[in-house]
């Protein structure tokens, strides 16, 4: 059911500035899953992966014979929105809740839910999908619809036993590769591991920057003690230095800032306020290209509240060169420099508890 | 990469405000220690929210002359007006603030002549009644922001609380300039949130009593092109050597040039910028319009500007990244360059002009070299926005270094409430080589297509931004937790750092060599003026820490 009298103030906003063919749709609350929504649209402005999902979905809809699953849903419902009549309104996911419902209990229930644990779950729920069809596909070559060729050479991996999944179009924009190296201080052997991600989860500190959060994230940390690490040169234990490299850097640079953090003594998770800045611009170092990627803020996933158990979430979207403020039915539009409230507060006891929770990237074309 | 030394680590995990915080730091001269702490009592409340940055300034008064204006040099006809109608705009009507309002300026004008008939008198009167007031004599003060208000406090003074508050009521004041070498008149701009700006002389506000600006003059830049909501000030600057001109930079990359004594609510228009990235300068039409002119600098906020000590060079940093650096007078680009990542957020030149820093979102300090028109090196030590750069103009290195003329001194502060010094050592920075027939990338973001490499680039040229690992990195000397909220700006004086953070607080850090002397030069403080008696004041310092052996920078290529 699409409502269409909502939003059009954000029209008057925008006036002739209202970017052609877009669509600027709130998304109803069914109770609790303000999680759902602010990921979703964040999702729908990563103009790639939106882009590259509907042509899959024509090109791989057969009336009848595909059976619905979250895939369908999530297509469903943006086509829904690209594909709107009015250039505002207000849609309802239901169907795609229900999905979401149906095949994960975690979000059952109507208690208040974890965008971050969402996020992940969606998209390697679209993965393991995708993957099916591309196998399935192969293994009846009489389809009406062939497999295309993966774009650009398949990343090896650096142990060879496993087989080699296909390129989806989930790895194409959110997949990186981390390489994890140990080197044994005694035999200086280096023994690399890589390993894909989808998002990076980083640690965060009080007044600090994304920029330092991901330098911490590849730090150098040491082993030793009572944590030395196994050295099959020196076949024993060894002291050893250890530390992450980004090796393939994503197209869409996903960054999970870990505000949650689970207190020992009082037995549950305790949300950190800390303040962390994040620039309109990042660039990333990675080991396999001679240049930096550089990136470009377009989506942030805010968390309201004061813990992780209730509260409630928010997203900022960047269209066309302004930004957009999406609180589940409602949006409107606001200034750039209000990112800067949900960095966080210097101090604990603060009553800001709005705070940037996921960060997306998109990569810019060029390498500098 | 080696990571930035720290002396006192932060506390873990947040929290308790002062429990962390050290109240001195380490250098290879000796220790600095917390002297004084200046804010106003209500903004520690966080009755504001933050809502404002707090920006510091640095004021010296000098002695009144003894003869009423008395000029040093012999002014000629034109300079004799316009210091005449200083003196009527700058002292008429001082018992009663003038309307904010209106831009009623033939009204203001009649109403200052009708003083001259009648008011012949009038300074020596009011020089007479004002005489028993503490702060008529010379004195250093800081002028800074908190929400709505602008307070003065004196430098060298244990009283935390300020002298003055100024309070405006449409508008929040975001950036102040004083202008030491104010001969007449104003000496004292304020940019508000609204776009526009305020002149007042500091010497009257701490005359007067009240809590609202003392005979402030109001400027609006007038300018149609503008988005109807207004565009706030970013920066303001005296332009140096140009008596009465001062410069005030917006969010919306706009740049005007104000003169102090023409009237400042005159409607001007400019001419609609077409292209936001482009460059351009449009000159007022009519001789009486204020502003004289209108700069489009970028696309994108101008987040702060610095003039050389000379005045001749112009310096701005925005939201594109790039600092760019124009000739004044020919209104031309010199040269300019981008940051690694994100925006630029401050700037400023040594004292010989012949180096600018900046800092900004991407967590480092950009060194430039003014001469090859290029950057020199990167500083990595900051863990958040740095936020605010000086040069340290009073210290020189011992003079068992025999590096004396090529080391200088320059300090940061940043949100990650960190104050880093820095020793920047020109002979020891290593450039690095690069293989001239590595292909040259595309660059998409806009600037022109050249090729960054050791050359010295062509005039009018903005460069892109450098690979990581092309810049030559320093490695900060001190890296000292100053503060519990993040930082917004510092200044080096000739007897101690100040420090000020975002909410409003500021803290003064007194130098070695004046707390091993009991404070003695407290007394014998004086202004300060052009760069010959900085000069003096360097070799005092040097000859007192001859004693002390500097520590190399380190440098990490």
């Amino acid at each position: 059911m699409v409502m269409g009298a909502s939003g059009s103030k954000l029209e008057k906003a925008l006036g002739d500035q209202f970017p052609e063919g877009e669509r600027y749709f709130g998304l109803e609350n069914f109770g609790n899953t303000c999680y759902c929504n602010s990921v979703l649209q964040a999702l729908y402005f990563c103009i790639p992966f939106r882009e590259q999902l509907l042509e899959y979905y024509a090109n791989n809809k057969t009336p009848g014979d595909v059976e619905e699953n979250l895939l369908t849903c999530l297509a469903d419902l943006f086509m829904q929105i690209s594909q709107a009549k009015k250039k505002t309104g207000v849609i309802a996911p239901k169907r795609f809740v229900q999905r979401v419902k149906k095949q994960n209990e975690l979000f059952r229930s109507y208690m208040h839910q974890d965008a971050h644990e969402f996020l992940n779950f969606l998209l390697n729920e679209l993965v393991d999908i995708l993957e099916k069809e591309s196998s399935a596909a192969k293994d009846s070559p009489q389809s009406s619809s062939p497999e295309k060729a993966p774009n650009g050479p398949v990343q090896p991996l650096a142990n060879g036993v496993k087989k080699e999944p296909p390129v989806t179009l989930v790895h194409k924009n959110f997949q990186g590769i981390l390489t994890n190296e140990t080197r044994c201080l005694r035999c200086e052997t280096v023994t690399a591991r890589d390993e894909t991600f989808l998002d990076l989860s980083v640690d965060i500190e009080q007044n600090s920057s994304i920029t330092s959060c991901l330098k911490n994230f590849c730090s150098t940390e040491t082993l030793n003690a009572e944590d030395k690490f196994f050295c099959d040169k020196c076949c024993s234990l060894q002291e050893a230095q250890k530390r992450m490299k980004i090796k393939k850097a994503p197209h869409i640079l996903v960054i999970h800032l870990k505000r949650f953090k689970y207190i020992e003594q009082l037995g549950r998770y305790k949300k950190l306020s800390y303040r962390v800045v994040f620039p309109m611009e990042l660039k990333l170092s990675n080991t396999s290209d001679d240049v930096d990627t550089e990136y470009s803020l377009f989506a942030v996933v805010v968390h309201v509240g004061s813990g992780p158990n209730h509260g409630h979430y928010v997203s900022l979207v960047k269209s066309h060169n302004h930004w957009l403020f999406f609180d589940d039915e409602n949006v409107e539009m606001v200034e750039e420099q209000t990112l800067q409230t949900f960095f966080g507060s210097s101090h604990e006891y603060s009553g800001n508890t709005d705070h940037g929770y996921i960060l997306f990237y998109e990569g810019l074309g060029g390498k500098s | 990469m080696a990571g930035a030394p720290g002396v006192g680590p932060g506390a873990g995990g947040g929290g308790g405000a002062a429990a962390g915080l050290k109240t001195y730091f380490k250098t290879p001269e000796g220790r600095y220690k917390l002297q004084y702490e200046k804010a106003h009592s209500a903004v520690l409340h966080y009755s504001h929210g933050g809502k404002t940055v707090s920006q510091l300034t640095v004021a010296y008064l000098k002695e009144k002359p003894a003869s009423q204006g008395s000029q040093p040099s012999t002014p000629s006809a034109s300079s004799g007006m316009r210091s005449a109608a200083a003196r009527l705009l700058g002292t008429g009507n001082g018992s009663k603030a003038l309307s904010f309002g209106g831009g009623n300026g033939a009204s203001r004008a009649v109403a200052g002549s009708s003083r001259v008939g009648g008011g012949l008198g009038t300074p020596t009167g009011l020089g007479g009644s004002q005489g028993g007031t503490n702060y008529d004599g010379k004195g250093t003060y800081i002028v800074f922001n908190a929400a709505d208000t602008l307070f003065i406090s004196d430098l060298n003074s244990q009283e935390k609380d300020p002298l003055k508050s100024i309070h405006f009521s449409n508008s929040n004041p975001l950036c102040h300039a004083f202008d030491p070498e104010a001969k007449e008149g104003h000496d004292l701009i304020i940019g508000m949130g609204s776009g526009d700006v305020y002149s007042m002389s500091l010497r009257q506000q701490l005359q007067d009593p009240g809590r609202k600006p003392v005979a402030a003059l109001h400027y609006n830049k007038g300018d149609k092109d503008v988005s109807p909501n207004g565009s706030r000030c970013t920066s303001v600057a005296w332009v140096p050597e140009r008596e009465g001109i001062f410069v005030v930079s917006h969010s919306d990359g706009n740049l005007y040039v104000y003169d102090k004594n023409k009237d400042g609510n005159t409607d001007c228009t400019f001419p609609a910028v077409k292209d936001q990235s482009q460059f351009m300068v449009a000159h007022a039409k009519s001789s009486k319009s204020n502003p004289v002119a209108r700069w489009h600098i970028c696309q994108g906020s101008i987040n702060a500007i610095s003039f050389s000590p000379d005045g001749a060079y112009l310096a701005t940093v925005g939201r594109d990244g790039y600092l760019r650096v124009f000739d004044f007078s020919k209104e031309q680009l010199i040269f300019g360059g981008r940051s690694y990542y994100g925006a630029l957020l401050c700037c400023t030149w040594s004292s010989d002009g012949k180096y600018l820093l900046t800092g900004g979102e991407d967590d480092l300090v950009q060194v430039w070299g003014m001469d090859d028109r290029k950057i020199v090196a990167w500083g990595e030590g900051h863990n958040s926005w740095v936020s605010g750069v000086a040069f340290d103009s009073y210290w020189s290195p011992p003079s068992s270094d025999g590096n004396g003329e090529n080391v200088y001194r320059f300090g940061s502060v940043g949100q990650d409430t960190q104050l880093l010094l820095w020793d920047l050592a020109l002979d020891e920075i290593v450039v690095p080589l690069r293989h001239p027939s590595s292909a040259s990338p595309t660059f998409s973001s806009g600037s022109p297509s050249t090729h960054w490499d050791n050359a010295c680039p062509p005039t009018g040229v903005l460069q892109p931004s450098p690979r990581m690992r092309d810049v030559p990195k320093l490695s900060p000397l001190v890296a000292h937790r100053v503060h519990a909220d993040p930082l917004s700006g510092m200044v080096f004086t000739s007897e101690s750092i100040l420090t000020i953070c975002r909410e409003g607080l500021i803290k003064i850090w007194v130098r070695p060599e004046q707390s091993e002397n009991n404070q003695q030069s407290n007394s014998s403080e004086f202004a300060l003026g052009p760069a010959s008696k900085d000069r003096a004041i360097t070799s005092s310092n040097k000859a007192s820490s001859s004693s002390f052996k500097k520590l190399p920078p380190v440098l990490v290529t």
